[in-house]
């Protein structure tokens, strides 16, 4: 008995509606009870008896009073909503001066200080998230601007002599090396690089200069090349980093042990890391780690995905980018812990689950993540374990590994 | 709700990247044309019902796996698991076909003492004009390797539930007859409910041909 009237309410909808005049001048007009009329009976037939219109101007009331206490509700939601997100906009401000004017001039004496720390954990402002990022990742490699134009203008001389043979003589190349196909994947992922975004793809605003930043990069470490994810990775440097520099922090980025063991491939290595990750897991979230190992869920099945592109496909754009800030600050582990924080965030909805409906909801994860509950969880995640922080249970586990005796069965992942 | 079923059985799908792994399977469990959609890292997993006969329902497990040659490493130790595989190349690239032998190799190498039932996917084949592969050779190559030859398009859902549908229905007569038994430890084929109502409710037969973008 309630109708729904937004859109009848502009227009010429009921014009003759002797109420419409009177809730003209309320001040607060509840929309839904717009089409809510009481009306007599018409003129050609019986009046209602006094009774039943009585308990029908009675029902009519207690359902506008409903309707404007919920609009009332929903009025103060969007005020509310509306005071949040302006007052998000002054403390992204606000936060945005302070990391102009007083952090970022004095980095090096003040990025370990906890005050920077806390700033850091609530969030980069966009407005020097690059800058940021550009520091704390560094530049180990002392890769200069030069140095980038040297790497692409190798890398231009590559696409023109592999370009044009590849339209008509393609024929008995079957054992073609990986450093070729690889050059055309790159083409071909670029399109696939946050495909909603519209700026990555051919003739979008950033295709070539993703392009660019990839090839340059086959160029400088041949010797690992161009690995799906990757693209994913560079993509969101870009988009805080003019271009030479987002080269810069990419291939430091990518030379991080962490890093540099997944997109090798190193095998033996990564089910270290996810080893290490499963003495975490199993120390805090017990429950859940028992109910994985039930249905053979393995730490693979999901991290790999969420390592390899630093969450940035699985995860909502900005919220990735608050994950990489403090993966910017703590390095490796915070991966891990951000892992971890995600499964202790969901994880009533997990230990309902069996292993095809779990490994879907990690691979993908649902569209709507809250970013403060996510870090909270993130927050509440321990990273030690019997006293040990992450890198010493890492190096521990690296090491059995090199003296232990490795089992045949060692190098499977299932 | 969970729907009764009598088996499950666990696929993987492999083969060179960008020949359309996801775009496939895609189509067949969500009925949908992908236009967009970013390269798989690692592994991606769907799920979907099969009737094989009136009241007869196969659960898939269906592990979509990373194309790229550097991910092998990763991927290789799926297979053990894997009662099932759709090989695909990409009828508009030679080299995809090419590299179909080094995909079967390197899945047979690695799924000791299994076995995967193999079907052979020829995929885009509503790019004729661009066809780099006949139909004769692929079919050749698959006689060869003892597998069934399919060719499919996901764009325009040309016998995309006849691909899974056939594999499933192989697999099924094999462990109909034995030759593919449920093993403690083995996640290949694992049994279900012996349905006792068939719920039409519940039918998942999807028309193959309706384009849905």
């Amino acid at each position: 008995m309630e109708y729904e009237t937004k859109s009848g309410r502009a227009g010429p909808g009921n014009p003759t509606s002797p109420r419409q005049s009177v809730r003209k001048n309320l001040d607060f007009e509840p929309l839904s009870t717009t089409a809510l009329i009481l009306e007599d009976r018409p003129a050609n037939l019986p009046a209602k008896p006094a009774e039943e219109a009585q308990k029908h101007r009675q029902q009519y009331e207690e359902m506008v009073a409903q309707a404007k206490k919920r609009e009332l509700k929903e009025a103060q939601k969007r005020r509310k909503q509306l005071e949040d997100r302006c007052k998000l906009e002054e403390s992204i401000g606000t936060a945005a001066q302070t990391w102009n004017q007083e952090i970022l001039p004095h980095w090096s004496t003040v990025c370990t200080s906890r005050r920077v720390r806390d700033l850091w954990w609530q969030g980069i402002p966009p407005s020097v998230r690059g800058k940021v990022w550009s520091l704390a990742v560094g530049n180990e490699l002392n890769i200069t601007h030069e140095l980038y134009s040297i790497c692409l203008a190798r890398a231009k001389e590559k696409w023109n002599t592999t370009a044009a043979p590849t339209t008509e003589t393609e024929t008995e190349d079957a054992g073609s090396s990986d450093r070729e196909s690889s050059l055309e994947l790159i083409k071909l992922d670029i399109s696939r690089t946050f495909p909603q975004l519209c700026i990555f793809q051919k003739g979008g605003p950033y295709h070539d200069v993703l392009h660019s930043i990839l090839g340059a990069y086959t160029c400088y470490r041949p010797d690992v090349g161009y690995v799906q994810g990757m693209s994913f990775i560079a993509a969101v440097l870009i988009l805080n980093l003019d271009t030479a520099d987002a080269f810069i922090a990419f291939a430091n980025l990518l030379n991080k042990p962490c890093q540099m063991a997944f997109f090798r491939v190193d095998h033996s290595l990564m089910l270290t890391y996810f080893a290490a990750f499963e003495v975490f897991f199993e120390e805090n979230l017990p429950k859940l780690f028992a109910h994985f190992k039930k249905n053979n869920l393995t730490p693979d099945i999901y991290l790999i995905d969420w390592i390899f592109t630093l969450y940035s496909k699985s995860l909502p754009l900005d919220l990735a980018c608050r994950v990489w800030d403090v993966f910017c600050r703590d390095g490796e582990e915070f991966l891990f812990r951000t892992g971890l924080g995600l499964l202790r965030l969901y994880q009533d909805v997990l230990t309902c689950m069996d292993f095809i409906h779990m490994a879907q909801f990690l691979t993908r994860l649902p569209d709507l993540i809250p970013a403060e509950q996510l870090f909270q969880h993130i927050a509440a995640v321990h990273m030690t374990s019997r006293n040990r922080k992450w890198a010493q249970v890492l190096q521990a586990l690296t090491e059995q590994k090199r003296s232990g005796a490795r089992q045949p069965g060692a190098e499977s992942l299932s | 709700m969970e729907a009764i079923w009598l088996y499950q059985f666990r696929l993987i799908v492999i083969g060179d990247s960008t020949v359309g792994k996801s775009c496939l399977i895609r189509r067949f469990t969500e009925g949908r044309f992908a236009q967009v959609s970013d390269p798989t890292v690692g592994v991606d997993f769907f799920s979907r019902l099969v009737e094989i006969e009136p009241g007869k329902r196969i659960k898939l497990q269906i592990w979509d796996t990373a194309g790229q040659e550097r991910f092998r490493s990763i991927t290789r130790a799926y297979y053990r698991n894997s009662v099932g595989g759709l090989l695909l190349f990409d009828i508009t690239n030679r080299r995809s076909f090419q590299n179909v032998h080094d995909w079967l190799e390197e899945a047979r190498s690695h799924v000791q003492p299994h076995s995967i039932v193999f079907l052979l996917v020829g995929h885009k084949c509503d790019l004729e004009a661009q066809r780099q592969v006949t139909r004769q050779e692929a079919e050749k190559l698959a006689g060869a390797y003892g597998m069934r030859y399919v060719e499919t398009s996901a764009r325009d859902a040309i016998n995309v539930e006849h691909a899974f549908t056939e594999l499933t229905r192989d697999i099924f007569a094999l462990v109909r007859s034995g030759d593919i038994t449920i093993q403690e430890g083995w996640e290949g084929v694992k049994s279900g409910f012996v349905p006792n109502v068939v719920h039409s409710s519940e039918e998942v037969t999807k028309s193959d041909r309706r384009c849905l973008c």
